[in-house]
């Protein structure tokens, strides 16, 4: 049991950040609701699947369960967590400097509004792809659809937000990124 | 915009093409600069994608692991409960049947001796060494049945929550870990640095992180075919040289972050550039293990973003 806990700890090292930020993407930037999302998919791990499962397959789990903790976020009503969400941001302890943090927010509510404009399984696919660096095969086994799905909803995904990021800035950034 | 390689430049930036599939946009590219300006935008969205931030502190993550670790678990778990099969049941069965039925024997049959094992018994209930020794054989116990011991681990980390979180994991898995919000800004690099060799290193680290979500899709275990490994080897050929000039490079300005991931990659690209043509499975997973093991291709990603954003 102690070493049971032990790489269970190890897990939630690991993957709890990663989690949060998926969610918090997913959701749209509500990052209490997503870290309440992230803390209880753990807990059902913990409690339910923990021990049965091989520790490779808890990742996909994981991301599996708390998708659908979202989904179900996104039913109910999507303006009760707004208000207190504002109220936790403005309270956060900032490490930056107040440039800094404004760059930054400014970076991350422009990422989250240009995902908001995507299908929910594209969005997913997308982050799942980008965040977490998990191959087509890997997302089709968290979606539960064929990998050519998901090839397909990533590359709609992109085409769909470079447009708009386009259209956004009126010229396409390369971020200082050569072409081979 | 028409070309009809737009959908395979996103599976190309992601590593999931196959050999030839992987050839054959790279000779389209070059002449066509709708494509050349997709690949450099999808680019560009994936570093603002990859760079989001969450707002997570340290000490909200230590208090959901020691709430998660403080609740119950019910029982054993399911699968558990459900794995004895019937014959399981009724072998068990059997043999306690047969204890109770040759322990009835035994006592009808064999009254001394159970009289003296009676005494025995009594003698060893009131011992001296029971009494002081109870509650400790009962902590003995206790950790195989509960979880006490990883309570304790939370309980360490409230006192310092910045430094010990990755105590438990350290000795098995040293690097296995995203980068924190705050370390993606720290591979920022001075302004020693030329901005040429910047925007080098940058798209150095973009061609090794696709040559690495390359290498590992590669296809293992196909019945039939061999492992081939031709386009990776020489990606791999390529960069290694770059990454030798880039290292010195760093090393010279005083760039320690990026000299020390460029270190790192190096041996992984020299690995995978002297890999024979149709190497065995074993060979192809030792490296890819090491790429995941040093975390490698998130460390990529977040620095060539970080570079890029430098140069913006």
């Amino acid at each position: 049991m102690a070493s049971e806990d032990e790489e269970f700890t190890m897990l939630f090292q690991d993957f709890y950040p990663s989690l949060c930020r998926f969610l918090e993407c997913l959701l749209g930037g509500r990052a209490p609701l997503a870290q309440d999302l992230a803390q209880e998919s753990f807990l059902q791990l913990h409690r339910t699947a923990w021990g049965t499962m091989p520790v490779g397959e808890a990742r996909f789990w994981l991301y599996r369960v708390a998708r659908n903790m979202a989904i179900n976020e996104f039913r109910k009503s999507n303006t009760r967590y707004r208000l207190f969400d504002r109220v936790v941001e403005v309270m956060r302890p900032r490490a930056r400097t107040p440039e800094q943090e404004y760059e930054t927010q400014e970076r991350n509510a422009m990422v989250l509004e240009m995902l908001q404009t995507l299908p929910e399984d594209q969005r997913t696919a997308l982050l799942l792809r980008e965040q977490e660096q998990l191959s087509y095969r890997e997302i089709g086994q968290v979606l539960n659809v064929s990998e050519s799905k998901v090839k397909v909803d990533i590359f709609r995904a992109r085409a769909a937000l470079r447009e708009r990021w386009n259209k956004v800035s009126g010229v396409s950034r390369v971020a200082g990124v050569g072409n081979s | 915009m028409n070309c009809s390689f737009t959908e395979k430049i996103s599976s190309l930036i992601d590593g999931e093409l196959s050999t030839a599939e992987a050839r054959e946009v790279e000779r389209h590219m070059p002449g066509c600069n709708d494509c050349q300006q997709l690949r450099a935008d999808f680019l560009s969205l994936r570093s603002q994608i990859a760079g989001f931030e969450t707002s997570l502190q340290p000490e909200v993550q230590n208090r959901a692991l020691k709430k998660i670790l403080g609740t119950e678990r019910p029982g054993p778990a399911r699968g558990l409960r459900w794995s004895f099969g019937a014959p399981a049941v009724a072998f068990a069965t059997l043999v306690i049947a047969a204890a109770i039925v040759g322990l009835l024997l035994y006592q009808s049959s064999n009254k001394t001796q159970r009289d003296s094992q009676g005494i025995a018994s009594v003698n060893q209930t009131p011992s001296p060494a029971q009494s002081g020794s109870g509650p400790q054989s009962k902590q003995q116990q206790q950790p195989e049945a509960s979880p006490e011991p990883s309570r304790e681990q939370p309980t360490q980390n409230k006192n310092n929550d910045e430094t010990p979180r990755r105590q438990p994991s350290a000795p098995k898995r040293p690097i296995v870990r995203e980068p924190k919000p705050g370390e993606q800004f720290a591979a920022v690099p001075g302004p020693v640095r030329s901005a040429d060799a910047q925007t080098l290193t940058a798209m150095h680290f973009e061609k090794s992180e696709t040559l690495l979500l390359a290498f590992r899709n590669v296809r293992l275990n196909e019945p039939g075919t061999a492992t081939e490994v031709g386009y990776e080897r020489k990606r791999a050929q390529q960069l290694v040289y770059q990454n030798m000039m880039l290292r010195r490079e760093a090393d010279t300005s005083g760039d320690v972050q990026i000299s020390s991931l460029l270190e790192s990659l190096e041996p992984i690209l020299i690995d995978i550039a002297n890999l024979p043509e149709h190497p065995d499975e074993d060979a192809v997973r030792v490296i890819r293990e090491r790429v995941e093991r040093k975390n490698i291709v998130p460390l990529l990603r977040v620095n060539s973003t970080a570079l890029a954003r430098a140069l913006d």
